[in-house]
């Protein structure tokens, strides 16, 4: 593992990202590494003073990863939840009911009926979806365009990943584990 | 060596009545006061606390939603702590809970970071992470400033550890796979926390088998190894800083004896803390100096699990 500061092309990237995601003005002025193993690269954000701190260690993770580095940006779950709370919504962002919050947090996708605001978005778009609040619940990719994303009846939005979903798989793994080892008691 | 008491009628009957090994009885007679009540209350569900993550949520509206939701909730000594006096649905699957705005943690626990008193853009060392409770309190209070670097020698503790600080919306820590006695070559803190491997004879009654699954042998084994962590703590804080020292154990080998030994090697002095009970000065014939200073928490007068914390000043 190897954390770095980025390039100018991947500062590039991000900043374009940041700018789409409506956070730009809020983290421009933040320190954001790299994050690199050999197969992937992630932006991280961190304080200076974490940045000054890991220079001379190697550690395993560091700061709060925001988005994934390859051609383009993919914000990881966490840099939804930051964006959603620095931006307070706009453009890519898909408002959702209170019906829905509970759903998508256990993964499942997003109906037209429960789409309370979409701005006008194309077919195959990143959007990061919220409840009411302007909290991030997942991040999804339309389905539909325009307007046709509030049909009733219909998946308008595919959940690529939720805010719930290591809780759910780490309670998976504990309940697989104690399945597995029956307590041990000293004789 | 751990101290063992000889048996006697009333420790043989409360051990029976309460399923321990009757050596824990006979320990907790010299030091526990009022044990029958301690021991009753060990047979209880432990009160159940959520702690604020006021970087996402400030109390109140955390406090108001979850009340919507049929939560009853009582403040605590702490502003961000809240014991949980009704839950209508398990507090570990709200939608607050999934959205990183709170952390299930003890009071106890949270009163190591109390003690810390970390300052904004400070730099602090915490020796023994996994899973991040403490870690991402002390994030908070510094309000995502400074840099924190936690150790944590399990690979995959650590990465869950790191899913807990990225839940929380924590971005000035790391997390280094490295046990809390290599911290030396990490240079100097601000504010050193070890929350040191215990027997964990403070969690009964969240794991009962603990009454009956450790040994003397494992109570001398940690407090040595205690010993060791609290003194490359010290040495790894700059002079004038804090080190706070705790452990979920009640075994005064663990706690004042830990701290006695150190503190008396290397000088650091223990700091009176406003919270839980004295600590022990005396356990059996040895005497603790500063042992007045540390804190003791006990289930059935604060109304946590057992906790032990030290303050002291590098």
């Amino acid at each position: 593992m190897k954390y770095r500061k980025p390039a100018r092309d991947e500062r590039t990237i991000i900043n374009r990202a940041l700018a789409q995601w409506g956070v730009f003005d809020a983290l421009k002025d933040s320190t954001l590494i790299v994050r690199e193993d050999g197969k992937s690269r992630q932006a991280c954000l961190v304080t200076p003073e974490l940045e000054a701190a890991i220079a001379n260690i190697n550690p395993l993770f560091c700061g709060l990863a925001v988005g994934d580095l390859a051609k383009h940006f993919q914000p990881t779950m966490e840099g939804a939840d930051l964006f959603a709370r620095l931006s307070g919504g706009g453009r890519n962002y898909v408002v959702v009911g209170e019906n829905a919050e509970k759903l998508v947090l256990y993964g499942r996708d997003v109906m037209g009926d429960s789409v309370i605001s979409a701005a006008d978005l194309s077919e195959n778009e990143l959007v990061i979806i919220t409840n009411r609040a302007g909290e991030a619940l997942g991040i999804g990719r339309t389905r539909f365009a325009g307007k046709s994303m509030m049909q009733k009846g219909r998946i308008t939005v595919t959940t690529v990943v939720d805010a719930g979903r290591y809780l759910r798989e780490e309670d998976g793994e504990r309940q697989a584990k104690m399945s597995r080892s029956p307590r041990r008691r000293r004789s | 060596m751990v101290l063992l008491f000889p048996q006697s009628p009333r420790g043989d009957a409360l051990a029976r009545k309460y399923g321990y090994d009757p050596w824990l009885v006979s320990r907790f007679l010299q030091y526990v006061p009022d044990v029958e009540q301690f021991l009753d209350k060990m047979e209880s569900k432990p009160t159940r606390y959520i702690r604020v993550n006021t970087l996402k949520m400030d109390t109140k509206s955390l406090a108001d939603r979850l009340a919507k939701k049929g939560f009853e909730l009582r403040q605590t000594a702490l502003p961000e702590v809240l014991a949980v006096e009704k839950e209508p649905m398990s507090a570990g699957a709200t939608t607050e809970y999934m959205l990183g705005h709170y952390y299930l943690q003890d009071l106890s626990s949270c009163m190591a970071v109390e003690a810390l008193d970390v300052q904004k853009g400070q730099k602090v060392l915490d020796m023994a992470a996994a899973p991040g409770g403490k870690t991402t309190f002390i994030a908070q209070r510094m309000q995502n400033t400074g840099a924190i670097i936690a150790l944590e020698p399990n690979e995959k503790r650590a990465r869950s550890m790191a899913f807990n600080l990225a839940r929380l919306g924590v971005f000035n820590t790391c997390v280094c796979k490295m046990d809390g006695l290599e911290a030396a070559k990490l240079g100097k803190f601000d504010r050193v926390l070890l929350d040191a491997p215990c027997s964990c004879e403070g969690v009964i009654a969240k794991d009962p088998s603990r009454k009956t699954s450790h040994a003397p042998e494992d109570v001398d084994y940690c407090s040595a190894r205690q010993a060791n962590l609290l003194e490359t703590a010290i040495k790894a804080t700059k002079l004038g800083g804090v080190v706070v020292y705790s452990t979920c154990s009640f075994a005064p080998e663990e706690n004042e004896a830990v701290v006695e030994t150190v503190t008396g090697k290397l000088g650091a002095r223990v700091e009176p803390f406003g919270h839980g009970s004295a600590g022990l000065d005396s356990f059996g014939d040895k005497k603790f100096r500063m042992g007045k200073n540390t804190r003791r928490f006990y289930p059935h007068l604060h109304d946590t699990t057992g906790f032990f914390v030290a303050r002291l000043r590098a």
